[in-house]
């Protein structure tokens, strides 16, 4: 799920990725990208080198589609490629597919061509059988594709490069999610298809070479990669691998990979702490890199047992909460979260102010009378927490006073990450997890309380509505405004709180020359200054 | 003697098996999940549970036990979730790391911890005793994280004397890769060191005052050679005693100093496999780190018939 930032840890299990707002991220992923490699941009390419690359961990698994976690993605990515991919402003490009699908009229069937002479890192070229394959394994077995795969009615291969998706239903979301570089739909070449993976065998610019558990996942250029022609473009666009050699190294310890940075040791280093922000600011050895937005805090609430079933106990929680005290608490300087009411940014086609006057501002006094209407009835509200991040844990006691303040009897149980995600599958173990997601550029990619069957179970008429319009809509324009409609039940039946933005941190070197700051980092089109 | 070693092989099957016991159901008891760890936030429940019952997880806990046990009887230690190999294979590739970091450690505060509780039991009372009790209050009073983070941004960032983590690049010579060990070193050895020092300074004044001593000095003999051949030989025991429960507890693995300094040893597999729920990796470590742990004291116990000839087993 999602990269966070912030915390000191820095050791997430999730994997999201985030581009919502699609203008205001471009534009911030470009000033930051022209800020700080400004100076260099003139610079010619060079070839050569290896970069170490310090993450937050160790990747869970290297397959691909297996994990939602950020890891996972950002590593994988640069071994497998999808059909589309987004570029710098978050639109849906072309990557393996030749060019956009063509869709029938009634929005059914996308017929998706195939780019020609492709090669695999095993030397064979790419066909429509390698891609069905990858597909349906996508379905059968990532968690992003089983949730498509419900859309899907039948998928098959016209011809050598070509491939026809019929849908049971129209379903605009579909190209995003073969655009999300989490838990993804990577094609693979077929034969390496296996569960679990053996063979990490995919078409992008670098391959697989070794891994060595907590030390290093070692890839290599591919010499045999086949480019697009189109200029880069956020992940779309040509793409080429200047550094002979990338190791990503697990570092869990957010303050090792500060001090490696400043020391050098490590090109790049994920998700750091803010506090150092201005250490690295100051170091001239180091460049800091500040992706804004990042991701978002959220607290999903169950709607399926125990007080917060109700409805108006809901609202009263949603009233009760003081967003801004909370970001505060989390974040520290503001230079690091923003609170803002829409789920997606301003100057973005989603943002709405639909239902916004229902985001909390602390207002015990409407919330109180929201507790009295809900007929209360003293049961403690389970707050599940966790200190693997630092800004849930420091969020959570903000809330818990607020709740209290309230009228609500508060139960915290901090535990640990591990037992967060598997408590937070009974129902009667919690009324209220906290959790964050990376930013994603359509909707309906995250948070996942937005699908079926996702702890806090949130099922209703009207959500059932407002998300099968959004879903069968594909004109962007319309589907800003049906997204509003989401929004307004979302604040009105309170299945979960977006409690603000937040921004990440990471640092690279001044020697690494050509990043584009994007949320899940990528290191083609990068070189090593000699 | 034989009757010995065979009554402490006995025993050490027992303590082993009963470490099996407690370290399976511990680790099962807990709360957590490898399944939902592994598959990230967008699993549903069918999607974890389909994982569980893949590695046998949803097996009842005597039946995973049993199978377990059965295995290890084969020199099974099991198969990790995460890292996709066997677990022996996983702690054989973590052992360089750890084994070096506790042999660089040790020595290292052997080379201070022993001297210097000499040197403070001489001169019991004095300035360099007091000074040496202090430096023994303040190494073990050091969180070894903050120390170790210290050394980084004096030796590493700043002076760019050594690297700050890792263990070296793909195919680093094994130079390289011990390069990576000093500053983990240092700090473990310093931190150690003052338990050393303590043990040696109060063996060593027990020692001292004991009529050998006053026999030896009447004898006419240089104040070294009563002090070093006389009563350091003598007040060596309770200090290999320490000596070996140190390196026992850092070949298990020195959890904090290896995960600051991202070293891919013993101490960093076992916390990541709990963060992670990897119950095979929580299982095989801590046995293998159970063994060890009996087999050095089992090492220690014979050394005392070495350094003390009345030691009879």
């Amino acid at each position: 799920m999602f990269r966070t930032a912030i915390r000191n840890l820095w050791s997430s299990p999730f994997g999201l990725s985030h581009s919502a707002p699609r203008v205001a991220l471009a534009a911030v992923a470009v000033a930051t990208a022209l800020g700080f490699a400004g100076g260099s941009a003139l610079a010619a390419p060079v070839r050569g080198g290896a970069a170490n690359i310090a993450m937050i961990g160790e990747p869970q698994t290297l397959d691909p589609m297996a994990s939602t976690a950020d890891l996972v993605g950002i590593i994988t990515q640069h071994v497998y490629e999808l059909l589309y991919t987004f570029d710098a402003n978050w639109n849906v490009t072309p990557m393996l597919a030749e060019s956009m699908p063509a869709i029938s009229k009634d929005g059914l069937v996308y017929t998706i061509p195939l780019r020609k002479g492709v090669k695999f890192h095993n030397g064979k070229e790419m066909t429509s059988d390698d891609v069905v394959a990858s597909l349906k394994r996508w379905q059968d077995t990532a968690p992003r594709g089983k949730a498509v795969a419900k859309e899907i009615k039948s998928l098959e291969a016209k011809g050598p490069n070509t491939i026809v998706i019929t849908l049971n239903r129209p379903y605009a979301p579909l190209l995003a999610h073969l655009a999300l570089p989490n838990g993804f739909a990577a094609i693979m070449a077929k034969d390496s298809i296996a569960t679990p993976l053996t063979q990490f065998i995919g078409t992008g610019p670098y391959m697989f070479k070794e891994r060595k558990p907590d030390q290093y996942v070692q890839l290599v250029r591919y010499d045999g990669y086949s480019a697009r022609k189109e200029p880069a473009s956020g992940y779309a666009g040509k793409r080429e691998a200047w550094i002979d050699e990338l190791r990503f190294i697990p570092v869990p310890n957010a303050n090792t990979r500060v001090e490696g940075s400043l020391s050098g040791q490590y090109q790049f280093a994920d998700l750091l702490p803010v506090e150092s922000y201005a250490r690295l600011e100051n170091a001239p050895n180091v460049k800091p890199v500040l992706t804004s937005p990042f991701g978002f805090p959220y607290l999903v609430l169950n709607t399926k047992q125990g007080p917060l079933t109700s409805v108006t106990l809901r609202q009263a929680v949603e009233a009760a909460l003081n967003n801004a005290d909370m970001m505060g608490a989390g974040f520290g300087d503001p230079k690091f979260y923003t609170t803002e009411a829409s789920h997606y940014a301003r100057n973005t086609p989603f943002y709405s102010t639909a239902g916004t006057e229902n985001y909390g501002k602390g207002d015990a006094k409407k919330a109180a009378t929201l507790v009295a209407n809900g007929k209360y009835d003293g049961t403690p509200i389970k707050i599940l927490t966790s200190q693997q991040y630092d800004f849930h844990y420091r969020m959570a006691l903000v809330m818990a006073e607020n709740l209290k303040a309230a009228g609500f009897k508060v139960d915290m149980q901090v535990v640990d990450w591990s037992t967060l995600i598997q408590r937070r599958n009974d129902p009667a173990l919690w009324d209220i997890y906290i959790t964050h997601s990376a930013v994603l550029p359509d909707p309906t990619l995250t948070p996942p309380q937005l699908g079926d069957g996702a702890p806090g179970w949130w099922s209703s008429p009207a959500k059932e509505a407002a998300l099968s319009a959004l879903n069968a809509e594909a004109d962007p324009k319309k589907r800003g405004a049906l997204w509003g409609s989401v929004q307004a039940v979302v604040f009105t039946e309170v299945p979960y709180i977006r409690v603000g933005y937040f921004n990440s941190v990471t640092a690279r070197s001044p020697k690494l020359e050509g990043y584009v700051a994007m949320p899940w980092p990528f290191f083609w089109n990068t070189w090593l200054d000699k | 003697m034989t009757r010995y070693l065979a009554s402490r092989f006995a025993g050490m099957v027992i303590v082993m098996l009963l470490v099996a016991t407690i370290v399976f159901f511990i680790t099962r008891l807990a709360p957590g999940d490898p399944a939902a760890v592994m598959l990230g936030d967008q699993a549903t429940a069918a999607d974890i549970a389909k994982l569980r019952t893949s590695y046998g997880l949803d097996k009842p806990l005597p039946l995973q036990f049993g199978y377990w046990l059965g295995e290890l009887v084969h020199g099974n230690l099991g198969q990790s979730i995460f890292l996709q190999r066997p677990v022996t294979q996983a702690l054989l590739e973590r052992a360089e790391p750890t084994f070096f970091l506790t042999l660089f450690s040790i020595a290292i505060a052997t080379l201070i911890g022993v001297p210097c509780g000499i040197i403070a039991a001489v001169w019991r009372g004095k300035t360099i005793d007091q000074f040496f009790s202090g430096f023994a209050m303040l190494g073990a009073s050091i969180p070894s994280f903050w120390f170790g983070l210290i050394l980084m941004q004096i030796f590493a960032v700043s002076l760019g004397w050594f690297p700050v983590a890792g263990y070296g690049d793909p195919g680093a010579p094994l130079s390289d890769r011990l390069h990576h060990l000093v500053l983990p070193s240092i700090v473990l050895g310093v931190v150690n060191s003052a338990l050393i020092l303590r043990f040696t300074r109060a063996s060593m004044l027990d020692v001292l005052g004991d009529d050998h001593i006053r026999t030896a000095r009447a004898k006419g003999l240089s104040e070294a050679s009563v002090i070093l051949r006389h009563a350091l030989r003598n007040a060596l025991i309770p200090v290999l005693t320490v000596l070996g429960l140190t390196f026992a507890l850092l070949i298990g693995g020195a959890i904090v100093t290896e995960t600051v300094f991202g070293l891919p040893g013993v101490g960093n597999l076992v916390v990541s496999a709990v963060l992670r729920r990897d119950y095979p990796v929580i299982q095989g470590a801590l046995l293998v780190i159970a063994g060890l742990y009996v087999l050095i004291n089992l090492a220690i116990d014979l050394l005392y018939l070495v350094v003390d000839p009345r030691v009879k087993y």
